[in-house]
């Protein structure tokens, strides 16, 4: 028991930090406030249920309704999956090819509107185009099966039950490290130094002859790719996609939470933002039972972490704005040369 | 008997982080018009707000009778009698002409507001015919007036002006001019003037003072200021501006 | 009848982007929580009616209260932030954790309330305790009347009464106001008050209306938005402008999509306001209410 929370929590600090870093893209580093970040892991569902599960309803010929169609298709692929594991990594890396470049369409399309919106507006608009598409991908089954659900392949059926939690988790970290030291690397570029000066000041930004709605889209969509490998990791895991999952609190509220919680600006910080917010997230999941008839809560536990997140949020604004670790000056090569003779 | 009315002591003051004012001394006497002048960013008009109390006040002492209000809040100095004219946005625009002046008696009973409009009508007839009127539609003149007017009717001792005739043609300004010593004799106002237009207005002032990069490089009477050799040559940099 | 739901959709679509316009003109914060002020006075007529067999429409000046006193703690938990000058951006995200609190409250409390009656109150109307009159819904009545009553109410007080116009000179700019010894702090508080209040009752009326759950807020918050932004988030008149605009064209689109598509369609409502709103702010993104008609009459005209 004790050991599956460990595999749990790694598995949820995987595929939150992988959301976060991309959010703290956008929001830490760019200054656009997307609360809308929901979408982007919706893609990725979208991504792996409407498309990859069409795909192999093609692939094998299945005809007939969406939803049953796509359970068929699941269990032929894992029959193969189970023997030939070759092939639910191939699904696995084609899931995430399709998502990327998914994401990387829908976030270009969904950040236009900033042309013409200031802070406050384009954080209004982002929030309901996100929450307008989970809206439809709830109630029409036709997309991703809505709230009724589909399922979707399992790409580790050559693993057996007890061993699936630890090794989809250790999949998921290491994405989580490839897509960190991706971030790393783009973010010290000039690249990553622009959006944190477009954060600050767009018309500087402007004066030296950088478009800013270029900077925007590219920011948005790269962080919106990215945020769509998180979705498919998840419906992956899950093996199934129940549209309703992919709540505006789930994935835009608590990536803000963890993002703020670890320090914007800072990917490492982000990093413990992210550990805090999955240990108490995945014992509150395990021991919620435990934890309503321990303090007698006539009420299911799930309000009870609404109330407590709500409340953790607001403190840190009041007492920690700037987060755990808060962002480092940038130190390019220059910069460190010059601090060194300063020190000398 | 020279009675004064405001005493600034060892004032410094700025916005945030960023100091303006560095150690002002001044006075302000009863019933005279002082007027403060000085060249673009030396802080006289940050000398104003600071005074209402819409800077940071990091030291110093303001003195109002006999008070201590560097940290009383705007809206706590305007029921202490002092009433300030910011340069712009000094009247409210969605609001009738009427509604303004009633505003601006905010903190009087309802008979005393009714008395002061009708003085202050008196001093602006020229608003008599735009009661109604949007603050909006207004020309630059007229805002001004109002803006002036709004002042008399909050009955204040003291009133502060910034840059009463900044954008108004010279003969707008000549009037403007007028009004305010006509404010100082009528009622005995105790004027605190902020001036770009720094000649004409220390002709018409009592005292003056003379800040460069937010401290006060002179003050006297307005007449030995505008003698003042320095003066001559500031305000030939200042009318070069 | 479809015209009737439009109009008393409309209604309390008025009712809830009033407040929102009037906190965001005091205080600038775009405020998330508002949706779940009307839900939490849903719960509140439910639990009147339920324990004390309460007509839900006799409850309305509770739930005035009710809403009232959650406005006021919303305001006291941002002022600090407020006071700091946080950005925009901060404040959204304040409102949005207010909102997940009132979520997890309402949530709870639906569950206790449950208990106490001993079956199920997650979900409820109160459509089925409405009168009706000449065939029209009583709430039809009930909700344009309220409207009608609070618009007067509004005029009296902003046209008619000092602390009005004060409250219009400190909207309009704040620090000038100080200036004349309005204490603006006062006008902000009151801003929120009132915009709690009537989300209160608006929350009252809304079961009449739709079926409520906990989160039935985070749902409603959409069109709240679409309706304040559409009129002009910086115009008090904006909200009745763009509540009917949002109101009635979510219900009449939606029904008209559903007839020539069938049912299926009719959960779009949400994405035909989305729609509505982004057009607005792409042509005008100040909202109806704030463009310059002048120099639009201009512009055909000289043409």
């Amino acid at each position: 028991m004790s050991f599956d929370i460990i595999s749990m929590i790694l598995l949820w600090f995987g595929l939150y930090y992988i959301v976060s870093l991309s959010l703290n893209m956008e929001f830490g580093y760019a200054g656009i406030p997307n609360f809308g970040k929901a979408l982007s892991v919706l893609v990725g569902a979208i991504a792996v249920g409407g498309i990859l599960d069409r795909l192999l309803m093609l692939y094998f010929k299945i005809n007939g309704d969406f939803i049953t169609g796509s359970t068929y298709a699941t269990s032929a692929i894992n029959t193969i999956i189970a023997s030939h594991p070759i092939v639910g990594i191939g699904i696995l890396i084609l899931a995430i090819i399709l998502a990327s470049i998914l994401g990387l369409i829908v976030g270009a399309i969904f950040i236009l509107p900033s042309a013409k919106l200031k802070e406050d507006y384009l954080g209004i608009t982002l929030l309901a185009i996100s929450e307008a598409v989970f809206l439809i991908c709830t109630y029409n089954l036709n997309i991703i099966g809505g709230y009724y659900g589909i399922s979707t392949p399992d790409i580790l059926a050559f693993v057996s039950g007890e061993y699936r939690g630890w090794v989809f988790a250790g999949i998921v970290l290491i994405i989580a490290f490839l897509v960190f030291l991706f971030f790393e690397r783009l973010l010290n570029t000039p690249f990553g130094r622009v959006l944190r000066a477009m954060r600050e000041n767009e018309n500087t930004v402007r004066a030296f002859g950088r478009n800013i709605m270029m900077l925007r889209i590219k920011t948005m969509a790269i962080g919106s790719a990215i945020g769509a490998i998180a979705g498919v990791l998840y419906s992956l895991y899950t093996v199934n996609i129940i549209a309703n999952a992919f709540t505006r609190v789930d994935w835009t509220f608590f990536p803000f939470l963890m993002v703020l919680l670890g320090g914007k600006g800072n990917n490492k910080g982000v990093a413990l933002g992210v550990l805090c917010y999955v240990v108490i997230k995945v014992l509150l999941d395990i021991y919620k039972y435990n934890i309503k008839y321990a303090l007698n809560i006539p009420f299911e536990p799930v309000w009870l972490s609404y109330m407590l997140f709500g409340v953790l949020m607001l403190l840190i604004l009041y007492y920690k704005p700037s987060g755990l670790i808060p962002e480092k000056p940038i130190l390019t090569p220059p910069m460190k040369k010059k601090i060194a003779e300063i020190k000398q | 008997m020279v009675i004064r009315m405001i005493k600034i002591k060892n004032l410094n003051a700025g916005y945030g982080k960023l100091q303006i004012l560095f150690d002002i001394n001044a006075k302000v006497e009863k019933g005279k018009i002082t007027t403060v002048v000085g060249p673009n960013g030396s802080g006289k008009s940050t000398f104003l707000k600071t005074l209402f109390g819409l800077t940071k006040i990091y030291s110093g002492e303001i003195i109002f009778n006999n008070k201590n209000i560097a940290h009383v809040p705007p809206h706590q100095k305007a029921r202490m009698k002092i009433a300030y004219l910011p340069q712009t946005n000094n009247v409210f625009a969605d609001l009738t002409v009427e509604e303004n002046l009633k505003i601006a008696g905010y903190v009087l009973d309802k008979d005393k507001v009714k008395e002061r409009i009708e003085i202050a009508l008196n001093i602006f007839p020229e608003l008599k015919n735009i009661l109604k009127r949007k603050a909006g539609t207004l020309s630059g003149g007229q805002r001004q007036f109002l803006a002036m007017g709004m002042a008399l009717v909050r009955d204040a001792e003291v009133l502060m002006l910034d840059e009463p005739t900044a954008q108004l043609s010279p003969k707008l300004a000549e009037v403007i001019f007028g009004k305010i010593v006509e404010m100082r004799d009528e009622f005995g106002l105790t004027i605190l003037l902020v001036e770009q237009n720094a000649k004409r207005a220390l002709e018409i002032s009592d005292n003056g003072y003379m800040f460069v990069s937010g401290k006060v490089a002179f003050e006297g009477t307005a007449e030995e200021l505008l003698n003042h050799e320095k003066f001559k040559e500031y305000s030939l940099g200042i009318t070069a501006l | 009848m479809i015209i009737e739901g439009a109009i008393i959709y409309s209604n309390l679509l008025v009712l809830l982007a009033l407040g929102l316009t009037l906190t965001y003109i005091t205080t600038n914060v775009p405020n998330f929580a508002q949706g779940s002020y009307a839900i939490v006075g849903s719960y509140v007529a439910l639990t009147l009616l339920k324990l004390f067999g309460i007509c839900p429409y006799l409850s309305l000046p509770v739930l005035f209260i009710v809403g009232a006193i959650v406005g006021l703690l919303t305001y006291l938990s941002l002022k600090p932030l407020i006071k700091r000058n946080a950005s925009v951006e901060m404040l959204m995200i304040a409102t949005l954790a207010i909102d997940l609190i009132l979520l997890g409250v309402i949530g709870a409390y639906s569950e206790v309330l449950s208990q106490i009656v001993g079956s199920t109150q997650a979900k409820f109307v109160f459509a089925n305790l409405d009168f009706s009159i000449f065939g029209f819904r009583g709430i039809l009545f009930v909700s344009t009347l309220v409207v009608i009553l609070l618009l007067f109410g509004l005029y009296l007080l902003l046209y008619k009464t000092k602390f009005g116009i004060a409250l219009r000179a400190s909207m309009e700019n704040p620090s000038l106001a100080q200036t004349m010894g309005i204490d603006v702090e006062k006008t902000r508080l009151f801003s929120w008050i009132l915009s709690g209040a009537l989300a209160g009752v608006a929350g009252g009326l809304l079961p009449f209306m739709q079926e409520i759950v906990p989160a039935t807020g985070d749902l409603i918050i959409i069109s709240i938005f679409a309706a304040s932004i559409v009129g002009g988030l910086r115009h008090i008149s904006g909200a009745l402008i763009g509540g009917y605009i949002i109101g009635i064209s979510e219900s009449l689109i939606t029904y008209y999509l559903a007839m020539a598509f069938g049912a299926g369609f009719l959960v779009y409502g949400k994405v035909v306001s989305l729609i509505i709103m982004i057009a607005t702010l792409l042509i005008a993104p100040y909202g109806i209410t704030g463009v310059d008609w002048k120099k639009v009459r201009k512009r055909l005209f000289s043409q």
